[in-house]
């Protein structure tokens, strides 16, 4: 090691940076009023050094940690010489390189005798940011200004003293204050956990060997990524993924992605149609968390996770005014969504053909609810995000059948979906059902992961339901061969079930239920990889006793015959059907 | 509590560890071979060494014996192994998956890992019988139970034989009717069967947890039934008067009766003492931070304690399985004596996590095995004994140890013997470290402020070189090492949890007498066991904790009362506590807003008098009295390694104060501490090994 560090030292630098990014994402969901925070984990915390590098990314959701690169940056930037002790800084804003205006972003810089050494950083979710449709999903904006509250860099804490002007200010444009003002403190909370921790860190080991080990994890990072695009086969790769239209009136929208590699390095250019007045544009700083993500399927690589993973890589985000290069007035609060997963799969299979053995297939897309109402047990209003409404099947690998219940791609497992008795407690809904369901998983060799259903009932009131996202047309796509007969089965949609009957949505949509009244959020599953007909018989029999296949879906995706009333494979019709569907 | 002996009994997978003491301060060590088939067995075995070196018959020595405590394993191997009874799930319609979708989450750690696969479902999906009913979440009942439901998914255990019926209700802890009555029906439908009821195993908010806790407890009950009840009724039968009492997670024990009904608070019962048993140890030389690294013939367990306090777990992932209940953090490997070396099929050395357990054993003990393990290794490098372990109880073959490691180490490997068992023991070295770093470095420790305490029979073998690669240079070993849990057993207190779901708001007009009278119910049960079981009234002990939060948010904050009475006087008190918690953990609080109950629990604990440490004689620094003989040893020195002609010392010789100098191998009866070049041991009057590093 070139530089003076001994390993020990740099495992425990390693393993207090990652406790303390741990630390704060344990402070903000133990403290958080809202479910998103305080169960879903829609949040992300992480630590940049004094140049405004991330060099600790944790484990949270990938889709808001690419983003957060850029976006420090231009936070720091905007204050330049500006920042002091003790200020704490707030920022949403795509223009400046925020993702959706609903994730919010706190900056706290970290002094240590004087000198900024670190930032601690805290993103999360919050349930509303003022704009006419609560929770912010507002399928009918044009533009962004009709989407909610944007907040430019601006500093919450001036030198430790609050600006108590700037918070009323920003909160008196929200809904459900109480939570939103609780969910601040949290952030607060959790930026400020982390600065206890980086200071004991420095007390004890000092600035300069802590700076040490930090450009040692770095340089881990780069040499990993470098080790791995280094064993491609240099060229020029290219493909591309289609955005669904989810009632836009636009069409399908085509993401194409050229990946060059030449040695070590790779450059990575996205080629996207014009901008839409529809909430799926992605400005900048949201677009380099798409593109990581796809990079970051592919590639696999162990932790450390920081930004030199990413130096040996060139972006090119295509075009202003493109859908993955936005500009204002692009409205974009579905970004973090679509085209977001749309735009990480294009870059996945553009990799994928430089290392074909490295396929993997997509994991379902998000396609969630929100949903506001007043709750009558204490008069207030409330409005949330449903995570548990979002949570789709994996992909399927080369190695094995995708997990059940883990997505939606975006968020790659990262979420918790939340208890339910905890989501009732908090909010005035049953919840009806919450599981996985049949034939959802793409057919392959290796089978996608279930999606789920999660079904609610507003309790004594009406409640309003918001969607958002897509895949409730396109399964997730498949790899090495797989494909699927019952692709209905492996789709999202809402289904509204009235005393009038049953009504299904497959666009974005706000609409309002009554008590008595359900709203079904089905959500798709991942895709397969393989051949289905390649599968083992037993897998798919011990799929079929278990509800995760049907009979029906047995023998159309795998050729596998079951007994009739039975849970028994008839192996002889099984084999002919699989050595008809061989030879043709 | 006055009785002459108390006899702790660890039930390990490869050994069985007693550790017996008379009240005279006394405290002998014995093993026996583990049989895990029939637990009895082993400890016949056990109880024969015990009366031949005491001179009394067994049945003299139980009638004279207080505590016999066993602390067991066989839960925790039952789940590592899958070994579980086949259980059926009664659940709230629509609610069958939540125990498969795990909250959508994927562990930290796997979040970019194509290969990791997903947890492996206790209870399969088709014996997961959604019944219709539901409670809300104002605790109305909103759908009646659908009792034909319940028979429905009785018929269907029926069929499939199911041994154990878990039955879990959304929102359950704020109406246990339906979960009565379900549990009613299964009782006449399926006599005999064990069950297992969410809101009396865990009855707090959480379904998922709940569920789950509840899934444990049915999965590992009738394992655990029958073997508490074969111990139970083998020691009356020889003379045993008082009940055994078992060990929990928990850090404290039960009666058999309690913790077969309880099964998911036995499951790390083993290792959950060996905290308790470090600082026993370690206080005298003023040290209360402490790792202890406790490695037997199966497996590997690491805890930490820091200022004297043991972490609690709630509301965790143990082995990938949520549970709710109090547990001591243990972190658990499959890394011991007799985990198995093998070559994968891209050519690579691993250890573990198979082993050959007691029977066969390792290829050296001449029973059959002809897998090396690391104990073959142990033997080849010259740390263990070449011709026996146990002073002479235990033959060992050192020619079986080469040909297995020759057969699938060294001739694959095209290498020395010497260096493919090296290359075994470095592996799992490497293996125990990357363990040890999740319990400290992960979790923000500095392990070099940390002693390093070892423990288990093979523990002590390894010890100095974990230490060296944990830059630890402070090691522990007492003489007891290879019974450290076994130890820890007999100084700990007997320990009930109870805990309620307590909803409400907490502020000067809150219904005090309403939790006084739940804190009152739930103590009257303990305060009743323990009186009968024998602890006189000032010896019975309350530790009160509120889970509290402020209105609005989900998650508590567990605030510690002692045995303070809860009432208007002292709701300012448990107030400020709230605050000051919250500050602590979080850097802020606030005090301006109204805070909640959740959950109340209260831990009841009956007072086992301490025992005295032993004495050792004392000595100079002069050991050369105790040294044995001399043998070839391998270690590693700059530029490879060596066999040196090393010392041997006989540990029973050891006088306190004497100092040996590395390399060098102590022998005590039932370990051997390896020594390595650079480091120095000294025995103190307490009977422990001070391993420092010069």
């Amino acid at each position: 090691m070139s530089r003076h560090v001994d390993r020990i030292t740099l495992s425990v630098v390693r393993g207090v940076l990652e406790t303390t990014q741990r630390e704060m994402t344990l402070t903000l969901e133990k403290t958080a009023r809202s479910s998103v925070f305080n169960t879903a984990h829609d949040y992300s915390n992480a630590i940049f050094d004094h140049r405004a590098e991330m060099i600790l990314q944790g484990q949270d959701i990938p889709i808001h940690l690419g983003s957060l690169m850029p976006a420090m940056k231009a936070v720091a930037g905007f204050f330049g010489d500006d920042l002091h002790e003790g200020d704490v800084i707030y920022h949403n804003d795509p223009r400046y390189m925020g993702s959706h205006i609903l994730d919010c972003c706190m900056y706290n810089p970290v002094f240590y005798r004087g000198e900024l050494v670190f930032w601690t950083v805290c993103k999360g979710h919050v349930t509303d940011i003022g704009g006419p449709v609560p929770a912010g999903y507002n399928p009918d904006a044009k533009d962004l200004y009709a989407e909610g509250l944007h907040i430019p860099p601006v500093k919450l804490w001036d030198r430790g003293k609050e600006r108590k002007d700037v918070v009323n200010f920003m909160l008196s444009n929200m809904r459900a204050r109480r939570d939103q003002e609780g969910d601040l403190r949290a952030q607060y909370g959790a930026v400020k956990v982390g600065e206890r921790n980086l200071i004991a860190l420095l007390d004890k080991y000092g600035v300069r060997t802590v700076r040490d080990c930090i450009d040692e994890l770095m340089d881990m990072a780069d040499r990993q990524m470098r080790a791995l695009i280094g064993s491609l086969p240099d060229g020029v790769y290219e493909d591309s993924a289609l955005v669904e239209d989810a009632g836009h009136g636009y069409g399908d929208l085509e993401i194409k992605a050229r990946v060059e590699i030449r040695g070590d390095t790779c450059k990575i250019a996205i080629d996207s149609p014009p901008q839409i007045p529809y909430f799926i544009n992605s400005y900048a700083g949201n677009s380099v968390s798409g593109v990581y993500l796809g990079l970051m399927m592919f590639a696999q690589v162990d932790p450390p996770y920081n930004e030199g993973l990413y130096r040996c890589v060139e972006l090119d985000l295509g075009p202003k005014g493109t859908l993955c290069n936005a500009v204002e007035p692009a409205p974009s609060v579905n970004c973090t969504t679509t085209p977001m997963e749309t735009l990480a799969d294009a870059v996945r299979k553009a990799l994928e053909k430089a290392a074909p053995d490295r396929a993997v297939a997509s994991w379902g897309h998000a396609n969630g609810v929100n949903i506001a109402g007043r709750d009558n047990r204490n008069n207030e209003e409330y409005v949330s995000m449903i995570l548990a409404s979002i949570i789709s099947g994996a992909g399927a690998t080369g190695f094995m059948d995708g997990w059940h219940a883990c997505g939606p791609q975006c968020c790659f497992g990262a979420l918790t979906s939340g208890d339910i008795e905890v989501l009732e407690h908090s909010y005035p809904i049953i919840i009806h059902r919450y599981s996985l369901m049949t034939d959802s998983g793409g057919a392959g060799k290796y089978r996608g992961g279930s999606g789920t259903v999660w079904e609610v009932e507003p309790l004594d009131h009406e409640m309003t339901v918001i969607t958002f996202g897509e895949g409730r047309r396109f399964p997730a796509l498949g790899a090495a061969g797989a494909h699927s007969e019952l692709n209905d089965a492996k789709v999202g949609r809402l289904v509204v079930h009235t005393a009038a009957g049953e009504k299904v949505y497959r666009d974005n949509v706000v609409i309002t239920i009554k008590p008595g009244e359900r709203a079904a959020n089905h959500n798709p599953g991942g895709g397969g990889y393989g051949d289905p007909f390649e599968r083992s018989v037993e897998c798919v029999a011990d799929d079929v006793r278990n509800g995760i296949v049907s009979v029906i879906g047995a023998r159309a995706e795998y050729g596998v015959v079951m007994k009739p009333g039975t849970l028994t494979p008839d192996e002889e019709a099984t084999t002919r059907l699989r050595s008809e569907h061989a030879a043709a | 509590m006055a009785s002459k002996y108390r006899l702790g009994i660890d039930a390990g997978g490869t050994f069985t560890d007693f550790v017996f003491s008379d009240n005279e301060g006394n405290i002998r060590l014995f093993k026996s071979t583990s049989t895990p088939d029939d637990g009895t067995q082993a400890i016949d075995a056990g109880l024969q060494q015990i009366s031949a070196a005491v001179g009394r018959s067994v049945a003299d020595i139980l009638a004279d014996t207080d505590l016999c405590i066993n602390g067991t394993t066989i839960a925790l191997n039952a789940l590592i192994q899958f070994k579980g009874v086949k259980v059926g799930l009664i659940c709230t319609a629509g609610h069958e998956d939540s125990i498969e979708i795990r909250l959508g989450h994927k562990e930290d750690g796997h979040r970019y890992d194509a290969k990791y696969p997903p947890a492996r479902m206790l209870v399969p999906r088709y014996l997961r019988a959604p019944v219709r009913e539901r409670i809300r979440s104002d605790g109305k009942v909103h759908i009646a139970l659908h009792e034909e439901d319940v028979r429905a998914a009785c018929e269907l255990f029926r069929r499939e034989a199911v041994q154990a019926v878990v039955i879990s209700f959304v929102w359950s802890v704020l109406d246990r009717s339906h979960e009565h009555r379900a549990a009613e029906i299964a009782r006449e439908m399926l006599p005999g069967v064990f069950l297992s009821i969410g809101s009396e195993v865990f009855p707090q908010m959480r379904e998922y947890t709940r569920t789950s806790t509840a899934i444990l407890n049915g999965y590992l009950g009738p394992v655990l039934q029958g073997y508490v009840s074969g111990i139970d009724a083998y020691m009356r039968k020889r003379g045993l008067r008082t009940p055994v009492q078992y060990f929990q997670s928990n850090g404290g024990m039960a009666t058999g009766r309690a913790m077969a009904q309880k099964a998911v608070y036995a499951v790390n019962s083993g290792p959950a003492s060996a905290p308790q048993a470090g600082l026993y140890f370690a206080k005298p030389l003023g040290i209360d931070n402490i790792i202890t690294v406790d490695m037997g013939g199966t497996s590997f367990d690491i805890t930490l304690t820091q200022g004297g306090r043991t972490n609690i777990s709630k509301n965790i992932d143990f082995l990938r399985y949520r549970i709710g209940v109090p547990m001591i953090q243990v972190e658990t490997l499959g890394a011991g004596g007799g985990s198995i070396a093998w070559i994968d099929k891209s050519g690579l050395l691993l250890v573990g996590p198979q082993s050959a357990g007691a029977v066969p054993g390792p290829a050296c003990y001449g029973r059959g095995g002809r897998e090396p393990t690391v104990t073959d290794a142990n033997v080849v490098l010259g740390y263990l004994h070449p011709k026996y372990l146990l002073r002479g109880r235990l033959k060992l073959d050192h020619q079986a140890a080469v040909d297995a490691i020759q057969a699938r180490v060294a001739g694959p490997f095209d290498m020395t013997v010497d260096a493919a068992a090296y290359g075994i023991f470095r592996i799992v070295n490497n293996n125990m470290v990357g363990g040890m770093r999740r319990v400290s470095i992960e979790r923000g420790h500095d392990p070099r402020d940390f002693a390093l305490v070892g423990a288990g029979g093979a523990g002590p073998l390894h010890i100095t070189a974990l230490a060296a690669e944990m830059g630890i240079r402070q090691v522990l070993v007492p003489k007891l090492a290879s019974g450290l849990c076994a130890f820890g057993q007999i100084i700990s207190d007997v320990k009930y949890n109870y805990m309620s779901a307590c909803p409400m708001r907490l502020d000067e007009r809150a219904d005090f007498s309403a939790i006084r009278d739940l804190y009152a119910s739930m103590e009257r049960d303990a305060n009743d066991a323990l009186r009968a079981e024998g602890f006189a009234d000032a010896d019975i002990g309350i530790e009160r904790s509120m889970d509290l939060r402020y209105v609005g948010q989900v998650h508590e904050c567990t605030v510690e009362l002692g045995s303070m009475e809860i009432s208007a006087a002292t709701f300012p008190e448990i107030r400020a506590r709230l605050d000051r918690l919250h500050k602590q953990l979080f850097t802020y609080d606030e005090p301006e807003s109204l805070a909640e109950v959740v959950n109340i629990e209260s831990t009841v604990f009956g007072r086992v008098p301490k025992l005295n440490p032993p004495r050792y004689a004392q000595g100079g620094a002069d050991a050369s009295a105790a040294k044995d003989h001399e043998r070839a040893v391998v270690f590693a020195f700059d530029g490879g390694i060596r066999r040196v002609p090393t010392p041997i010392y006989d540990g029973a010789k050891m006088l306190a104060g004497n100092v040996v100098t590395g390399p060098a191998v102590i022998e005590e009866e039932t370990t051997s501490i390896v020594v390595e070049p650079g480091w120095v041991a000294k025995l103190d009057p307490y009977g422990t090994y001070v391993l420092t590093r010069t």
